[in-house]
């Protein structure tokens, strides 16, 4: 069932497996039948964790989502909230507590408070007097989860806002405690590096929980070598470039949700000929992307303009191997042939969707507008003009494209420039205010002070010696069989990852100036072993590594890490995990402030 | 600045008063931009207040861009060539607005006329 978590390096459904069990055992904890209520967020990264078969098992009958009145009726014994800690979610479950106990019927109440509890909800469920209505306040600790086999999130969507513009540092202690409770199931990792301030703050703060434990010691033989943490705002750039891999792509343009992407249902709708064409699916096709689909697994980081290439092969191996059949003459040459055949036709039912998704890309990829967009995001990338207002931005502006791809430019241009001319921002700032209305001032503040758009201060531009010391531009990216990283932006190399690679070899010493140009200290810490458990190397045994993105990592940044894992002479392997995984979207979704909205 | 995240929330015309609250705010925190967007903004809010009593065309609350289209496709030209000399919006912007909802519109011939 979520065989693709093993089948990596290092074996993540250990985690998975820790997390149901916690689970269970919770559940087992209110006897009796249950109805969880929902806290509408959560559902999708419990998807991740257990399926309903798992909650059924432990006689959970109902299921709803929070919202504020009476709950709907329900016969069972239990009610269990699963929430996370927030004020305004703590409100409407008093709200139901209050209007269920006027019924008087014998009930249990219980909460589960993910990632953690706080003393603050508590707090105020006294207040509404309902705190003595509980029996069980408990929570339950899910920090990282299992994406992928080599993928780990926290899926804590507001890490970078709180971090960068509210100075909340809440999710950098959720970070710590989850990277102890992977210390705890993979063994000690021995080194660890970082850059950002977060990332300083994140490793300060497993030093002392290390501290705190100090005299039980972990006796797992490490399965991390290294542990790498690195802050968002130390590479910016990347998150605002648009993606250019399969996957990325599909995120950008569809959105991927929780390893689930929603599609239109069109393309789809026609595969099932006969039965009923006219009425077409009115809900989207739901389609679950993990490396468990083969194919996917193919795909998923290649450059979108080799994808087409690499399906029609598939095509062929298929239609080949369907062609086989003819060609059975034995029994068991047939018996052989009809005991693959689920496997082929799953094979194909893949390839089919997969062609569906990619013409569905190919068609917005190969607009005028995106090749447009696209063209100005590399003149930024490269340094053409980043000091000028841009008139392609202009235009957009003009011509009303919507707010988040006007803030994607500016913010890029401003960061390819380390930080736009006065005049040059003001203008835009006054544009944007104008065409899209006077609220998205507090928008534009949060930019300015998370450091995406700002005025140039009196130092130099120092983006081009950044750009040329990590060779963040190549000129001759080879799309169709990469021979480095920057494939994943067709030119472009994630800076990000760049420091990766560079701290693998030969070391970051070596970028000593570019390092001091990044906001935020570098920095190296050692954990020292318990002895005999230093592990001893074979020859040609790869060493890995557990890359941390605090604030956000994209696909494209993924596929690069991915890519690089592969190569024959990195002798590195990376496993990857962050904060939430994004896209400049809807990472600029989450610095936006909508006054409007609140208040409705 | 974070004043003006409480004032956003308040309905009605006060507003106004709000704002010119925000933009001392602004002004004590030598932000010249915002307090000068925030000026821009009470004005804006006056003049459609102004124009919604006289000609009733539900302009509150919408940017400055949305107004001057709605001032066009109504026909009201006098009133958007006021904005876009008060506001000073760029030629380029302008001229791309008023080409589109004259289209829009059909009116061939104040299309004409520039």
């Amino acid at each position: 069932m979520a065989a693709h978590l093993s089948y990596g390096r290092v074996n993540l459904n250990i985690l998975r497996e820790a997390a149901r069990k916690e689970l269970r055992e919770f559940l087992d904890k209110c006897a009796g039948s249950k109805a969880i209520v929902w806290d509408e967020y959560l559902t999708g990264p419990f998807g991740l964790i257990a399926q309903y078969s798992l909650l059924k098992e432990h006689e959970v009958e109902k299921m709803f989502t929070l919202k504020s009145g009476r709950l709907p009726p329900a016969d069972v014994k239990n009610i269990i909230f699963f929430v996370r800690p927030r004020l305004e979610l703590m409100d409407i479950i008093a709200d139901n507590v209050l209007s269920e106990d006027k019924m008087h019927s014998p009930r249990e109440f219980h909460i589960l408070f993910v990632p953690r509890r706080s003393m603050l909800c508590e707090q105020r469920l006294k207040e509404q007097c309902v705190l003595g209505s509980f029996n069980n306040i408990d929570e339950y600790i899910l920090d990282l989860i299992p994406y992928d086999g080599d993928l780990l999130s926290m899926e804590y969507e507001s890490a970078f806002r709180e971090c960068y513009l509210e100075n909340d540092q809440t999710s950098l202690f959720h970070t710590a405690k989850g990277l102890m409770t992977l210390q705890a199931l993979y063994g000690t990792i021995p080194q660890i590096f970082g850059k950002g301030d977060c990332a300083r703050h994140v490793a300060n703060m497993m030093l002392r929980m290390k501290r705190e434990f100090a005299g039980t010691q972990n006796q797992i033989l490490p399965v991390f070598d290294t542990l790498l943490l690195l802050d968002r705002n130390v590479d910016l750039l990347t998150p605002l470039a648009t993606q250019l891999t399969y996957e990325g792509l599909i995120d950008e343009i569809y959105g991927i949700n929780n390893g689930y992407v929603k599609l239109p249902p069109e393309k789809f709708s026609q595969k099932k000929q006969g039965e009923a064409s006219k009425d077409l699916p009115i809900e989207s096709k739901k389609l679950q992307l993990n490396s468990a689909e083969e194919l996917y697994g193919e795909i998923r980081d290649k450059n979108f303009n080799a994808v087409g290439a690499a399906l029609s092969k598939k095509a062929k191996v298929i239609s080949a191997a369907f062609e086989e059949r003819h060609n059975a003459k034995t029994v068991g040459e047939i018996k052989q042939f009809v005991s693959q055949l689920p496997h082929m036709q799953a094979a194909r039912s893949s390839l089919a969707n997969h062609t569906s998704i990619a013409e569905l890309i190919k068609d917005i990829t190969t607009s005028e507008a995106f090749f447009d967009k696209l063209t100005v995001e590399q003149e930024f990338m490269t340094g053409v003009d980043t000091d000028k207002v841009n008139t392609y931005i202009e235009d957009c502006i003009a011509q009303k494209d919507p707010l988040i791809k006007i803030l994607r430019l500016v913010c890029m241009q401003s960061v390819c420039n380390n930080g736009l001319k006065q005049k040059v921002l003001d203008f835009y700032k006054r544009e944007i205010l104008q065409t899209y209305g006077f609220e998205h001032i507090l928008t534009l503040n949060n930019l300015e002070k998370g450091g995406l758009l700002k005025p140039q201060t009196g130092s130099r531009n120092n983006h081009p010696t950044i750009r040329k010391t990590l060779k963040l531009w190549m000129e001759d990216a080879n799309e169709q069989n990469p021979n480095d990283i920057s494939y994943v932006y067709s030119g472009y190399a994630p800076l990000s990852i760049r420091l990766t690679q560079v701290l693998a070899r030969p070391g970051w010493r070596s970028i000593e100036e570019v390092l001091k140009m990044l906001p935020g200290p570098h920095f190296e810490e050692r954990q020292t072993l318990p002895s005999g458990l230093h592990k001893k190397r074979q020859q040609g045994e790869n060493r890995t590594t557990l890359v941390f993105f605090l604030g956000g990592v994209t696909y494209a940044e993924i596929a690069a890490l991915r890519f690089l894992s592969q190569m024959e002479d990195s002798g590195m392997e990376y496993v990857v995990a962050t904060t939430k995984l994004i896209n400049g979207t809807t990472w600029m979704k989450s610095l936006m402030d909508r006054p409007e909205s609140q208040t409705a | 600045f974070y004043v003006t995240a409480s004032y956003k929330e308040q309905r009605l015309e006060t507003r106004v008063s709000l704002l010119q609250s925000a933009v001392d705010e602004f002004n004590k925190a030598r932000n010249d931009f915002c307090a000068k967007a925030t000026e821009d903004e009470m004005k804006l809010l006056r003049f459609q207040r102004k124009l919604d009593e006289e000609k009733g065309a539900g302009l509150q609350g919408l940017s400055l861009q949305a107004t001057a289209e709605v001032l066009l496709s109504l026909g009201l030209h006098k009133q958007a060539e006021q904005l876009y000399r008060d506001f000073r919006i760029p030629d380029k912007r302008y001229w791309w607005l008023k080409l589109t909802s004259l289209a829009d519109k059909g009116d061939w011939e104040e299309l004409d006329k520039f």
